[in-house]
């Protein structure tokens, strides 16, 4: 501030033309980014939203139906529900296990150990795999006779369980699958936050005599509070898309039965299996729609929770 | 290898060759060198016709659908029995009628060296979307060393000569084995096409077709009792008779990697696994038909049949017809015959004696010259992906065995009806 405002003056009648052209410059140079964010996301988008009030098969022109495919969703498909119904649970098995873990985790390697940088690097690696690959990985491991899970649970006295056979187990298998993915990337985000707390708060915690969990609990998760709102909701909004993972795991009906049955497979099945573009736009609106809710939902109380903090340190 | 001169593309972006006639296809890479041989050969009787092949990715119809979204469906396209009919109600296939209507001599070769049905496939509210050009139906393929050494007798060779699903039983119990502990060291039969499709199989197998009328059904018959309990027979070979693997247990290792190590006598497979089986070292097998239920009186494959049709946007009709003509006519089956690596569906050109030689390791060659003639329909209808995907859902518990198939008779029935009903 201070080195603006005694900075000597520029020549009044120059700046007009430098400002300006170095807006024209900057318009240029964000020109390519913006002109690939309409071509590949806002026209997309558009035609998305467009597409949802009309039915559309690819080779014959678009009609137009109106609110039809959004009424059809919600009022003729059963598998709708059901395919909600999984997302949520989905969504409930991946988030709160990935918060969990990646926090005990990213608690874990905040220490300042020996060695620490090699553990850190074996916890991100499963960032670098494809999500397609890993799948693949993991059908191995679920295999039921010859699969490692089972065969780990074979030393505890525990029988082959049928992972990707049994409708009942299948979405376990799939939320297993998932937190093993999405923990790294949550750990990344915690451990950069763990890293900001200063020192000196843990430092007078111990001298009041706060062990580890109390110190972890009390100092360290209340101050990465907005790094773990952002966690949770892009954790949210994976889980809500979900459907690579599920696609090589179980297969692309979502199965067995209904049992893996996402809203990702169902729009994808609509859009490329039964090339009903127009009931998947629709589709993809509402997933947008209940996220765009949830976020806001989640936002606000954490705004509300850091206006109250701050009110009472005030 | 001369076809190796062809360069297989899996994308449509060469400029310089915009006036080649492009032919859409899926194959395995020795199905493709089969393929590319009967480019070659038309190339090579049509030097001014260029041809620009395009492989298909994992689904077909997706990656189909993407190049006529863009304005560039391929001038000639494989089709598939289930599938086509999606695509010629949507206006994407050329009717043929209209080209065989300028090419009266063609349309009677073909019409009298054709098997009825499988041409009849490809025909869909009165017009002729493809004409058919490999057979894929299926038949059972056994080790005839495990049958000798356990003393059984081998199964039939010929579809006029039945065996019943009882023998059918007591032959896989018979060469089912199991080692001290009771797990099963040899399956007596595998299955290595779709369980479903597998199950809906011994349904026909026992005396009802698959669905009312075959072409645009209005019905399918998972309500009739023979019907139901040629499926229930197959699920139980698994579930109840435990001779053939069930999901879990086929986890571990392919049904085709047990059949072709000698951990299983016999494998419901078609032509297109004969390459596998072939080239297996040390492994004697033949090839059987398929058991009939005991409301049923002749033993049928099922006709699983792949044809080439035009798109109705090519801008080289002309061209596409006279690839079509040359493909699934005598000459272009021929070539296919001889390849090993395909069933024709021209009687001449199963009945050539290039085709015998390409099969030479079995006896019972029968089985395939006959399989076409012998294979009952598939229904044709472009609701098939929904259907599809209903008996995804709803045949599975009853092939786990925890469902009886009768309860098929509600549920799956009902929806299939109010399916093909609304469309």
């Amino acid at each position: 501030m201070t080195a603006i405002d005694t900075a000597p003056a520029a020549p009044v009648a120059r700046r007009p033309r430098s400002s300006k052209r170095r807006a024209r410059a900057g318009r240029l140079f964000v020109a390519p980014n913006l002109i690939a964010v309409t071509v590949f996301m806002l026209f997309p988008l558009a035609f998305s939203l467009y597409m949802s009030f009309h039915n559309w098969d690819v080779f014959n022109p678009a009609k137009f139906v109106g609110l039809s495919n959004y009424n059809s969703l919600f009022t003729g498909d059963p598998l709708f529900s059901i395919a909600l119904r999984n997302t949520v649970v989905y969504t409930v098995g991946t988030v709160a296990p990935t918060i969990l873990i990646s926090l005990v985790v990213a608690g874990f390697l905040n220490r300042k150990l020996k060695g620490i940088g090699v553990f850190r690097t074996i916890v991100f690696l499963p960032l670098a795999v494809s999500s397609a690959v890993m799948a693949v990985v993991w059908q191995f491991v679920f295999n039921t006779h010859n699969g490692l899970l089972n065969i780990m649970l074979g030393w505890v006295g525990i029988g082959p369980i049928p992972w990707l056979v049994e409708p009942k187990w299948a979405m376990t298998s799939l939320c297993i699958a998932s937190v093993w993915r999405s923990v790294p990337f949550a750990t990344v985000i915690l451990l950069a936050a763990m890293q900001g707390v200063p020192e000196t708060l843990y430092e007078a915690a111990r001298l009041d005599g706060a062990g580890e969990l109390r110190q972890f609990t009390s100092i360290t998760v209340p101050l990465i509070r907005s790094a773990l709102s952002f966690v949770v909701v892009i954790s949210i909004i994976h889980a809500f898309q979900a459907f690579d993972l599920v696609y090589v795991l179980t297969g692309r009906n979502g199965g067995p039965e209904t049992s893996t049955y996402v809203l990702g497979i169902m729009l994808f099945q609509h859009a490329f299996a039964f090339l009903e573009f127009g009931y998947a736009s629709a589709l993809a609106w509402v997933m947008f729609a209940i996220l765009l809710v949830l976020t806001v939902i989640q936002l606000r109380m954490g705004r509300r929770r850091t206006d109250q903090e701050e009110r009472s340190w005030a | 290898m001369g076809a190796a001169s062809l360069a297989l593309s899996p994308t449509a972006c060469s400029s310089d060759d915009d006036d080649a006639l492009t032919f859409f296809f899926a194959a395995n890479p020795d199905e493709a060198d089969a393929r590319l041989r009967v480019v070659e050969a038309f190339q090579r009787t049509h030097p001014d016709i260029k041809v620009r092949t395009l492989l298909s990715g994992p689904d077909a119809l997706q990656h189909v659908s993407i190049y006529c979204a863009g304005g560039k469906c391929p001038d000639v396209m494989m089709a598939w029995d289930f599938t086509y009919s999606g695509l010629a109600d949507r206006g994407v296939l050329l009717d043929l009628n209209t080209m065989l209507a300028r090419d009266t001599s063609f349309a009677a070769k073909l019409r009298s060296d054709s098997i009825e049905s499988l041409y009849e496939t490809f025909s869909f509210n009165g017009g002729q979307y493809a004409f058919p050009e490999q057979w894929s139906g299926t038949c059972l393929y056994y080790n005839k060393q495990l049958f000798a050494e356990a003393g059984v007798r081998p199964p039939p060779g010929r579809w006029d000569e039945p065996w019943s699903f009882g023998e059918f039983l007591d032959t896989a119990r018979a060469l089912t084995k199991r080692d001290s502990s009771g797990r099963v060291s040899q399956w007596g039969f595998v299955d290595s096409w779709s369980p479903y499709y597998s199950a809906m199989l011994f349904g026909m197998n026992n005396g009802v077709p698959w669905s009312t009328p075959r072409l645009n059904p209005t019905h399918l018959n998972f309500d009739n009792e023979a019907f139901v309990e040629g499926i229930q027979f197959y699920a139980d070979l698994a579930s109840k008779y435990e001779v053939a693997p069930n999901a879990s247990e086929s986890q571990s290792m392919s049904t085709m990697g047990l059949f072709s190590s000698g951990r299983a006598a016999m494998v419901l497979g078609g032509h297109w696994r004969y390459q596998t089986v072939v080239r297996t070292k040390g492994l004697d097998f033949d090839v059987a038909v398929l058991p009939t239920g005991p409301k049923g009186h002749v033993a049928h494959s099922n006709i699983g049949t792949t044809g080439l049709a035009i798109a109705a946007s090519s801008p080289h009709k002309q061209q596409a017809w006279e690839f079509v003509k040359f493909a699934t006519g005598p000459i272009g089956q021929t070539v296919i015959g001889e390849s090993g690596l395909f069933v024709p569906v021209l009687r001449s050109a199963l009945e050539s004696p290039g085709f015998a030689e390409a099969h030479n390791r079995i006896s019972n060659l029968g089985v395939l010259t006959a399989g076409p003639a012998h294979s009952d329909g598939l229904p044709i209808t472009p609701e098939w992906p929904k259907i599809a995907a209903l008996l995804d859902r709803n045949v599975g518990p009853v092939l786990r065995g925890v469902r009886p198939a009768t309860s098929l008779s509600d549920g799956l029935s009902q929806a299939i009806e109010q399916l093909l009903r609304a469309a």
